[in-house]
């Protein structure tokens, strides 16, 4: 389990004691949890903590291991969004209704760890009308059981909410089911495995006891014959994978790391069958049941360490309005978004997602179209304009003609493009694999050459020193010194707040010889913060801010997310927003204009015009008075400089791949020192260039956070999403940073550069083992207790080394 | 030591029926959750104001 979080020693270096992250300059908020003033980065993570403690579960907090996600506060429209789920129709794609009794399934995101999920079901148990709620943390599920009468839907998804968990609905049943089968077989094979192994291995004490101080024949034969049926169970049932593995390649003509195991399981098992049969030989029933359970167990938990980091699974088209006003005999209905078709006049809320591509009819509003362009800045938007599904209206509401359903909208087309891209990811050998290849040729070899020679020496024992050749060579170690690796390595990572998905990512990124980084969300913030403050009056710059502030705080333009730290100014009225222009105010009975220079011009025609620079200009104006010019800028992450430096002098060829074409990207990564730049690249130009880079030779890593980024993040070798990424972008990546800058990259490949390392130590050791025991039974002088001893001891050193990787303290900084 | 033929079987059997208790565990949900289950051991406390309701029924 993780180590849990030092809040003592955290508060000491001003970090918000919810969400772990650093306290900005110039916030001071605080709520009293267990009797102590925590700090609070922002008022989202105070209303989540207030809410925790208001209910009496402030002990949560003493039982986490993990921090929370920050929460992102200000999306009002989000929880307008949640009456949808009452909406019938929708609410039967994931609720059962039994009459009285509703049984729905959620996906929760942002639960971190166990006390997350005490957290949810006991502050749910409370709601009026929950009779049972029931939380998975592994799936990230919610199963809920409640009374319609008593309580809505879309009460739950603002219940959590406002703990600051996002909830959606889960429909993808089918495929989790397939995946929690899958992992009770895993189980289940593992633990007949172990009860097997404890058993027959009490019977082998026995027996080797008897071997050294000698037993009646009567009372060997009786431990063999009671040995027999367990093992017999534990190959046909534990063992199956092994064998249908070995066997599907081998018909395709791949020798894989199952072939010499099931080799061994198989010879070894049918050798001491015969033995016990024939009263004759030696037995090697622990050997068989402990090596099926070793590499059983190893297999698990590399898969368990996966499957805990799987993300709930989601289809770009799960992020749109699943509800859409639609105008129907001269009203506006709320359909289901599935019902929509070519021609039907929709309304776009603001705030919201657009649910299909559009065609403006009425209303001026702003888009943001970051799922395209992964540029945050909007675009204006007036009647005859087209709108595209999954981009989000800002301002204003807007009537629009639909141009036709999902299938037909440019973000379906962007999500085929993902899973095309996906299906071109280079597939990798596995190392085991190539290990296994040439160590099963070498010991069938070294087997027939033994079975010669003692045909020469003694043909009696030719047959029995064969086979315990083939024990000997069991390649337990061999095999566990992949999964043994990669399961520590994988929770090295994850408590270091990174995420590993892929399969064979740990695998890739080490070898890795291109880095590729997105520029909007990943090398910069993603969101506008004020870079500069260009008074023109006798104003001075704080004040400004804060009238400023006073004028955002009701809008929902990205910028006015840039206001956010200041505090606003008081006695500000009557604010109307403007769309396409900005922003108008009362304040001391004079109006106020906040926006572009056309609009403030308006009332203040003096207003210069704004500084040539390539900052977002924004001007602040009285009636009359040009007040000032604000500058506005995506700020690049503090740490870029020094992980570009670092990935430099690693050797690592750096490219920045850019929807933007501004020349702020190319003197950017002049100045960070990128090899190459492309700038206005759209999603499938970024994956063409790195289709080109691998076709040359190169091991691409790409580093991203936006759905446009998600088919390159598909395609090539491996993959990263930054804090903060999209979810299909979440999906897409083989490793996935949780909390933390742009250094957890650096800090993910040198651990995947470790685990290479002990990956090959466990490999040379496995390979030394077996180098000397096999000339040992070759000489048939290994009984079978000393077979059972020395792949145990074997295993359990590749095992100790790889749990190496997850010591020392995480983060390293 | 004729007592070996008597207990021998009589492990085996104890064997298939531990494997047989496993095997009903697995299937019934038990285990599809082992990082909470851990953790629930040690947060058996109620809450600090009057919780009207018991925790989750396990069983299903």
């Amino acid at each position: 389990m993780n180590a849990p979080p030092e809040p003592a020693a955290q508060a000491a270096e001003c970090t918000c004691y919810h969400c772990g992250e650093p306290v900005p300059p110039g916030i001071d908020i605080h709520v009293t949890i267990d009797g102590v003033d925590q700090a609070m980065c922002c008022p989202g993570c105070q209303a989540v903590a207030g809410l925790i403690c208001a209910s009496g579960l402030d002990s949560f907090y003493r039982q986490r291991t993990a921090f929370n996600e920050r929460y992102e506060p200000g999306d009002k429209l989000r929880r307008q969004e949640f009456a949808v789920y009452d909406d019938p129709q929708v609410a039967a794609r994931f609720c059962r209704d039994s009459g009285d009794r509703v049984e729905a399934e959620l996906l929760v995101g942002g639960m971190n760890c166990a006390a997350c999920t005490w957290l949810i079901e006991r502050s749910l148990s409370a709601l009026p009308g929950v009779e049972q709620a029931r939380v998975n943390l592994q799936q990230g599920r919610l199963e809920l059981r409640y009374d319609p009468a008593q309580l809505r839907a879309s009460d739950i998804f603002a219940h959590l909410d406002a703990l600051g968990y996002s909830a959606r609905p889960f429909h993808q049943a089918a495929r989790r089911e397939l995946q929690t089968e899958e992992m009770r077989d895993d189980l289940r094979r593992l633990g007949v495995a172990a009860l097997g192994m404890m058993q027959v291995g009490m019977f082998a004490i026995a027996l080797h006891a008897g071997d050294i101080q000698g037993m009646q024949a009567h009372y060997t034969d009786l431990l063999r014959w009671g040995s027999l049926p367990l093992a017999t169970f534990v190959v046909l049932y534990s063992a199956r994978p092994f064998f249908s593995t070995a066997w599907r390649h081998l018909r395709r003509g791949a020798l894989v790391m199952d072939l010499p195991v099931a080799l061994a399981i198989g010879l070894a098992f049918a050798a001491s069958t015969w033995a016990t049969l024939s009263g004759s030989g030696q037995v090697y029933f622990d050997s068989v049941v402990m090596f099926t359970f070793f590499l059983l167990l190893g297999r698990y938990l590399e898969k368990r360490a996966r499957m805990r980091n799987d993300l709930p699974w989601q289809e770009a088209e799960d992020t749109l309005p699943a509800a859409v006003p639609v105008l129907r005999d001269g009203q506006w209905q709320s359909t289901p978004r599935v019902h929509l078709c070519a021609g039907d006049t929709i309304l776009l809320r603001a705030g919201t997602a657009v649910p299909v591509d559009a065609c403006v009819l009425d209303g001026d509003s702003a888009v943001r179209e970051d799922a395209f362009s992964g540029e945050h800045r909007p675009r204006d938007v007036a009647p005859g304009d087209t709108v595209f599904a999954g981009t989000v209206n800002l301002q204003a509401n807007l009537q629009a003609r639909a141009l036709g359903g999902y299938a037909d909208s440019r973000l379906a087309a962007l999500q085929a493009c993902v899973e095309q891209a996906g299906g071109h990811k280079p597939a990798l050998v596995r190392l085991a694999d190539r290990v296994a290849a040439g160590f099963t040729a070498g010991i069938l070899l070294l087997a027939t050459a033994t079975a010669l020679a003692w045909w020469q020496i003694d043909p009696q024992r030719a047959l029995w020193v064969t086979l315990s050749v083939l024990v000997i060579s069991c390649p337990c170690a061999l095999a566990l010194a992949m999964p043994a690796a990669l399961a520590s390595a994988a929770a090295a990572l994850r408590r270091r707040g990174i995420l590993v998905r892929g399969e064979d990512a740990l695998e890739t990124l080490p070898r890795c010889t291109h880095l590729l980084f997105d520029k909007t969300g990943t090398l910069t913030r993603g969101e506008l913060a004020v870079a500069r403050c260009l008074p023109l009056d006798a104003l001075d710059e704080s004040r400004i801010l804060a009238l400023a502030a006073a004028l955002q705080q009701h809008s929902t333009h990205p910028l006015a997310a840039a206001f956010l730290q200041w505090r606003p100014a008081r006695n500000v009225t009557a604010v109307r927003q403007v769309p396409g222009a900005g922003l108008q105010a009362q304040l001391e009975g004079e109006e106020w204009r906040m926006g572009s220079a056309a609009f403030c011009r308006e009332i203040a025609p003096t207003l210069p015009p704004p500084p040539q620079d390539e900052l977002l200009w924004v001007a602040l104006v009285r009636a009359g008075v040009p007040l000032a010019w604000i500058g506005l800028s995506d700020p690049l992450r503090p740490e870029c400089a020094a992980v570009t430096g670092r990935a430099r002098q690693w050797g690592l060829a750096l490219e920045l791949l850019t929807g933007d074409s501004s020349a702020r990207a190319s003197r950017l990564a002049a100045q960070l020192g990128f090899d190459s730049v492309r700038v206005g690249q759209s999603p499938q130009q970024k994956e063409q260039r790195v289709a080109q880079l691998q076709a040359g030779g190169a091991q691409v890593c790409m580093i991203g956070d936006g759905l446009n980024d998600a088919p390159v993040l598909a395609r090539a070798d491996t993959s990263m999403a930054v804090a903060g990424a999209t979810d299909l972008a979440r999906t897409q990546a083989d490793f996935v940073i949780l909390r933390g800058g742009l250094d957890k990259v650096l800090e993910a490949l040198q651990l995947t550069r470790r685990c290479r390392r002990v990956v090959w130590q466990n490999i040379a050791w496995a390979l030394t083992y077996n180098a000397c025991a096999i000339p040992l039974a070759a000489m048939g002088l290994v009984p079978p207790w000393a077979a059972a001893l020395g792949m145990s001891l074997s295993s359990l050193l590749v095992v100790a080394n790889s749990l190496r990787l997850n010591t020392g303290k995480p983060g390293g900084s | 030591m004729e007592s070996l033929y008597l207990l021998i079987p009589i492990a085996l059997l104890f064997c298939a029926i531990g494997i047989r208790l496993l095997l009903w565990a697995i299937g019934s949900g038990q285990y599809d959750d082992l990082d909470k289950e851990a953790w629930r051991i040690l947060a058996d406390e109620e809450p600090s104001p009057p919780a009207d309701k018991t925790d989750g029924q396990e069983s299903r």
